[in-house]
C-alpha cells in the first residue's frame, strides 16, 4: 500500500485480468463464428443483409431506437420472451455475426425486435409502427404523412430483415 | 506542517487540517475552479435534459415534444446520460480527487496549466460529442455514444486533467498512506485503461458479434464502480473522520475493502447480460462477482456506520452540511451493494431484466451515493478555496431537501416501477399496451423527481456561483512555511 508501484500493479491486474478473461477469451471462443448451415448442405444462416437494411440500421442507431428496444430472445424459463411471440427459439451468438454494431439493448420500453421481420405482415404495418402514433412523423412527408422519406424506407428494410426464425447449429428448431 | 506526523498520528484518520488556505490549495485553486464550474454547468444541462427525457419517455401517450427529431427520446436520454457522467461526474471528481490527494500528500501542483489544458480539452470534446448526439451521430453503445473521434481526445484530456492525483501520491513526503489515497489512485489509473481498451474493441477495431456487447458490459461496470464508486468511497473515507474529528472504526479492515472492491468490481459486467446470447459461464462469473462485492460493502458499512454510531455521530452528521450529504451517500452505497448482490441472481434478474430496475441501481450509485458525496465535499472545500462563506443558508436547505427527496423518489420509482413492470412482462397474457398504461404512474413520479433534482441543482449552482463571484481571496493568502 505504501509502494506506488505495487499499488499500480495491483490495479492494473484488477483491470487487465477480467478484461482478458471476459473479453479476450470470449473473442477466442466466439470470434471465428460465421454463417453456417444447420445441417450439412443446407442454406447458410444468418444470411447477408441487404444493402438497404444496412442503411436502415444506421438510421436505427442515429435515432437512438436502442434506448427503448431490445433485440434478443431469452431462453424459455427466463422471462416470457418466447411465450410473448418475440421468437421461436432463444437467440444465439451466431445470429449476430453479420451485424455491425450489435444492438442487443438494455430496456424494453417498447417490444423486442429480434424477430420483427418474421412476425410483421405487410409494409403498411411497419410504417405505422415506425410513426409511433405521430412521434416519428418527421420521417414522413405529405398531409397525412403518407410519403415515406428515404430514411423511413431504409428503416423499414432493416426492420423487415430482423429475423432469427431459422435453424442454426446451436439452436435447432423443432420440426 | 509535519508535526502531526512526528507525533505519530493514529491510523485511520487524515492529518489535522488548518483552517487557513494552505499553499497546496493556492496552487490548485485555478484548475479546481475550472473543473468545478464546468461540472456544475453540465449538471444543470443534464438536469434540464433529464426533465425533458422523463416527459418524452411517456410520450407515446402524448408528450410535449411530439414529432421533434432533435428531442427524440433516443437523443435526449443519450445526451443526458453522457452529460451527467462525463460532464458532471468526471469534472467534479477531477476537482475533488486532485484536492484530496494534494491535501493528503502535501502536493504542490506546479504545472497547473497542464491540468487546466486537460480540462479545456475535456469540456470541448464533450460539447462536440453532445452536439453530435443531437445531430443523430451516435454509436448505439450506452456511455460510448459519442462518435469515435471523441474517444482519443477524451483519453488525452483525462491524462492531462485526471492523472495528477497519482503524481501527488508518488511525491508525498511521508511513507504513511490513507485509505482515500488508494481509492483515488485506483480510480485515476483504472479508468483510462478501461476507456482505451473499450474504445479499441467496440468502436475502432470492433470485436465480432456479441463480443462487442460483452466488452461494453465490462466497460460500463468498470466506469460505474471504479470511477464513481472508488472516487466517492475515497471522499467518504476522508470527510467522515475529518469532520467528526475521530478515527474510522475498524480501519484495519479498510485495505481488505479496497482490494476486494477493486478485484471484484471488474468482473461484475456480464451480470448485465443474463439471458443474452453470450456464453453461460460469463453470465455466472458476473453473478458471482456481484455477490462477492458484498465483502467491500460490508466492510465500508462497518467503517462508515461504525464511525457514525459512536458518541452521537449521526446527530452531529445531520447538523453539519458536509456530513449530512456525505452520510446520505454512505448509506446509499450500503443499500446499493446489498441490492446489487441480491438482484444479480438469475431468478430475480429474469424479472427485472429490461426494465428500469438497472437504471435505478445506477441512479443509486451515481446519484444517491457519488453525487451526494460530491455535494458534501463542495460544502467543505469551496469555502476554503474561495475564502468566503456560502451566501445563503436557505439555498443550502433547498439544495439538500430537493436533491434528497428527488433522489429517493426517482430511485423508488425506477426500482419498484421496474419490479412491477418486470412482473407484468413475465406474464405473457398481459399485453404491451396494458404494461405501458400501468407504468404511467411511475413516469409521473419520475417527472416530478426530475423537476425536484433540477430545483436542487439550481439552488446549489446559485449559491456556489454567487460565492465564487464574490470571493476576492488573493492568491497570496496562502501560508508560506
Amino acid at each position: 500500500m505504501k509502494n506506488l508501484n505495487s499499488l499500480l500493479a495491483g490495479i492494473f491486474f484488477a483491470v487487465a485480468f477480467p478484461f482478458g478473461t471476459l473479453v479476450i477469451s470470449s473473442q477466442v471462443q466466439l470470434g471465428s463464428l460465421g454463417p453456417a448451415p444447420a445441417e450439412e448442405g443446407g442454406p447458410l444462416f444468418p444470411s447477408r443483409e441487404p444493402g438497404l437494411a444496412i442503411q436502415g440500421r444506421a438510421v436505427y442507431v442515429s435515432l437512438g431506437c436502442v434506448s427503448c428496444h431490445t433485440q434478443q430472445v431469452r431462453p424459455a424459463g427466463q422471462g416470457s420472451d418466447i411465450a410473448r411471440g418475440y421468437g421461436v427459439r432463444a437467440s444465439v451468438a451466431r445470429d449476430y455475426v453479420q451485424q455491425m454494431p450489435v444492438l442487443l439493448g438494455e430496456r424494453r420500453i417498447g417490444p423486442d425486435l429480434a424477430n420483427y421481420g418474421a412476425r410483421v405482415k405487410g409494409l403498411d404495418g411497419v410504417h405505422a409502427a415506425i410513426k409511433h402514433d405521430g412521434q416519428f412523423a418527421f420521417l414522413y412527408a405529405g398531409a397525412k404523412q403518407e410519403v415515406a422519406s428515404e430514411r423511413a424506407v431504409a428503416l423499414v428494410a432493416y426492420l423487415k430483415s430482423l429475423r432469427q426464425d431459422y435453424s442454426s447449429p446451436e439452436a435447432k428448431l423443432k420440426q | 506542517m509535519t508535526q502531526e506526523n512526528r507525533s505519530g498520528r493514529p491510523q485511520g484518520r487524515p492529518p489535522e487540517g488548518d483552517s487557513r488556505l494552505t499553499r497546496t490549495e493556492v496552487q490548485l485553486r485555478g484548475p479546481f475552479l475550472l473543473f468545478f464550474i464546468s461540472s456544475v454547468i453540465w449538471l444543470l444541462a443534464a438536469s434540464v435534459l433529464g426533465v425533458i427525457a422523463t416527459l418524452q419517455q411517456g410520450s407515446l401517450v402524448g408528450g410535449p415534444f411530439r414529432d421533434c427529431e432533435i428531442l427524440t427520446y433516443g437523443h435526449v436520454a443519450a445526451a443526458q446520460h453522457n452529460l451527467f457522467v462525463y460532464g458532471w461526474g468526471f469534472n467534479a471528481f477531477f476537482a475533488l480527487n486532485l484536492w484530496l490527494l494534494s491535501q493528503l500528500g502535501r502536493f504542490e501542483l506546479r504545472n497547473g496549466w497542464l491540468a487546466t489544458l486537460g480540462g479545456v480539452f475535456w469540456n470541448l470534446a464533450l460539447t462536440y460529442g453532445v452536439v453530435q448526439i443531437f445531430a443523430g451521430n451516435q454509436t448505439g453503445f450506452a456511455l460510448l455514444e459519442f462518435p469515435r473521434e471523441v474517444g482519443p481526445v477524451l483519453a488525452v484530456a483525462f491524462l492531462l486533467a485526471g492523472f495528477w492525483p497519482i503524481v501527488a501520491f508518488a511525491r508525498r513526503p511521508t511513507g504513511h498512506t490513507f485509505a482515500s489515497q488508494w481509492f483515488v489512485v485506483g480510480a485515476s489509473f483504472a479508468f483510462p485503461l478501461t476507456y482505451l481498451l473499450a474504445q479499441l474493441l467496440i468502436l475502432w477495431q470492433p470485436a465480432s458479434g456479441v463480443v462487442q456487447a460483452i466488452a461494453h458490459s465490462w466497460f460500463v461496470s468498470n466506469l460505474l464502480h471504479l470511477w464513481f464508486g472508488a472516487s466517492a468511497l475515497a471522499a467518504v473515507y476522508y470527510f467522515l473522520p475529518k469532520v467528526l474529528a475521530r478515527t474510522i472504526s475498524g480501519y484495519y479492515l479498510a485495505p481488505v475493502a479496497f482490494w476486494s472492491f477493486i478485484l471484484f468490481a471488474g468482473w461484475t459486467g456480464p451480470a448485465a447480460l443474463i439471458g443474452a446470447p453470450v456464453p453461460l459461464w460469463l453470465q455466472s462469473v458476473g453473478v458471482v462477482a456481484g455477490a462477492m462485492l458484498i465483502i467491500p460493502v460490508i466492510i465500508t458499512a462497518i467503517n462508515f456506520h461504525g464511525t457514525l454510531s459512536t458518541e452521537g455521530g449521526w446527530s452531529r452528521a445531520w447538523n453539519d452540511t458536509t456530513l449530512r450529504f456525505v452520510t446520505f451517500g454512505a448509506v446509499a452505497f450500503t443499500i446499493f451493494g446489498v441490492l446489487n448482490a441480491v438482484f444479480s441472481f438469475r431468478s430475480y434478474n429474469a424479472v427485472t431484466r429490461f426494465t428500469s430496475f438497472a437504471a435505478g441501481q445506477e441512479q443509486l450509485l451515481t446519484y444517491a451515493f457519488a453525487t451526494m458525496v460530491l455535494f458534501g465535499a463542495a460544502y467543505f472545500v469551496l469555502p476554503r478555496l474561495t475564502g468566503s462563506l456560502w451566501p445563503s443558508a436557505k439555498l443550502v436547505h433547498v439544495h439538500f431537501w430537493a436533491t434528497a427527496l428527488g433522489a429517493v423518489a426517482s430511485i423508488v420509482a425506477l426500482l419498484v416501477g421496474g419490479w412491477e413492470n418486470g412482473k407484468q412482462l413475465a406474464d405473457a397474457s398481459v399485453s404491451f399496451q396494458q404494461i405501458a398504461q400501468s407504468t404511467t404512474v411511475w413516469n409521473y413520479v419520475l417527472s416530478v423527481s426530475a423537476v425536484l433534482l433540477l430545483v436542487g441543482h439550481l439552488a446549489f449552482a446559485l449559491n456556489a456561483f454567487g460565492m465564487i463571484l464574490k470571493s476576492s481571496a488573493p492568491a497570496s493568502a496562502g501560508r508560506h512555511d
